[in-house]
């Protein structure tokens, strides 16, 4: 995992951004671009296949994306399900990258 | 906005803003129904229930209630009916994963008749809703896109009913279940009591008649059910309520203060100040 973070900081200048539980028990670390356009989360444990990093797409409507990229024919490996993060659903492209487009939700703001 | 869609598969979803309207009618599906602003005064039977902004409403298939709203302000409602054969889908598909997850084959979801009721709308299904709803006012409607919004917000109510009823239920100290089910009966019945006439002055004893409890019995059964005392459930309402009126009207505060039902301005900021740990002016600059 350092080596992972060591290569996007080092090589890609990102940012540690902070680290997070991605899942209950599936720690990550979030680096961000130069810019902020891209995020990318590297997980401790392997989880999908080889690829310990995954794509973050934030979106503010994930069902509205979901729905709309299944029409234009992608294929999800999870369909949006609740995390304690927010709405979240997941697809990879052809060379096995994980995207994970997410819809953080403030759950605390109580109206 | 006011707009009635009919979808293919016979759900339907309305909305309407409005100052004044009564209506007394049969619902056609199972509903459930939200306002945006504002509240709505429903009639159940002998029950009366008010919608505000922070709660939502089931109503189900085939029941009569009237339904009125009087107010200076137009009032903003919104509904969900849900066509019984979607429905059946939804449950199947529900209890199939539940029973994969949990690995039983109770039906868990409307095993009682109590469902009928008010429930916190908060979390996930809030922004689902007002997905749905953002959505639907912009008046582009594709129709697959709906039903996946409405196949969430129902996701959404299933694990509300779980927390807000079975949850509760088990939480009760009683022997009998029977009994468990039976009394969370009643303090649902207080509890929409409270939310309905949360600006009244409630005395216990009315509240113990409206629930057919005893005083002591529903103090000591509400604490095991909702975690606080009545009046704390009560001052908690006003509070949320009042946050909501700072934040989407410009009335004074000491009309809010008399809107929710504090008898004086200073105890209400105080209390206000306890739980959000600020004052309701900074509150209302703040933002």
């Amino acid at each position: 995992m350092e080596e992972q973070v060591r290569f996007f900081t080092g090589k890609l200048k990102f940012r540690v951004v902070k680290k997070l539980d991605l899942y209950p028990h599936a720690a990550a670390t979030l680096v961000q671009s130069d810019n902020a356009d891209v995020l990318v989360a590297i997980a401790e444990n392997r989880e999908y296949k080889n690829t310990k990093n995954c794509i973050i797409l934030s979106t503010d409507d994930c069902l509205k994306d979901y729905h709309y990229l299944k029409a234009e024919g992608l294929i999800f490996t999870k369909e949006p399900h609740y995390l304690p993060v927010g709405l979240v659903a997941e697809f990879t492209d052809h060379s096995d990258n994980r995207f994970m487009l997410i819809e953080e939700r403030n759950y605390n703001d109580d109206l | 906005m006011r707009y009635n869609k009919t979808l293919r598969n016979n759900n339907t979803i309305w909305s309407d803003t409005t100052s004044h309207k009564q209506q007394t009618q049969h619902t056609n599906d199972f509903n459930i129904r939200f306002v945006f602003s504002g509240d709505e005064v429903y009639n159940i039977g002998r029950r009366q229930l008010t919608l505000y902004p922070d709660q939502f409403l089931i109503l189900n298939k085939g029941t009569q209630y009237t339904s009125k709203i009087d107010s200076a302000n137009p009032v903003e409602s919104f509904s969900m009916g849900f066509d019984q054969a979607f429905l059946q889908d939804f449950s199947n598909s529900w209890q199939l994963n539940e029973r994969k997850l949990l690995d039983k084959t109770s039906s868990r979801v409307h095993e009682y008749d109590f469902s009928e009721t008010l429930y916190p709308f908060k979390g996930d299904m809030r922004f689902n809703v007002q997905h749905l709803k953002d959505y639907m006012d912009k008046g582009v409607h594709n129709e697959m896109l709906i039903n996946e919004y409405m196949h969430h917000s129902l996701l959404n109510y299933y694990t509300i009913y779980d927390q807000e009823i079975y949850k509760k239920i088990e939480s009760l100290k009683f022997l009998n279940r029977s009994t468990k089910v039976e009394i969370l009966r009643r303090l649902n019945l207080a509890k929409e009591y409270l939310l309905s006439n949360f600006n009244q002055n409630i005395s216990l004893e009315d509240l113990a008649d409206h629930a057919c409890l005893s005083v002591n019995h529903l103090l000591r059964t509400f604490k095991q059910a909702f975690h606080q005392s009545p009046h704390q459930f009560l001052m908690q309402t006003r509070l949320t309520r009042a946050k909501l009126l700072l934040k989407t009207t410009n009335y004074p505060i000491n009309e809010i203060v008399n809107l929710v039902g504090f008898e004086c301005p200073s105890s209400f900021i105080r209390l206000f100040k306890n739980r959000y740990e600020i004052t309701p002016l900074k509150f209302r600059c703040s933002l």
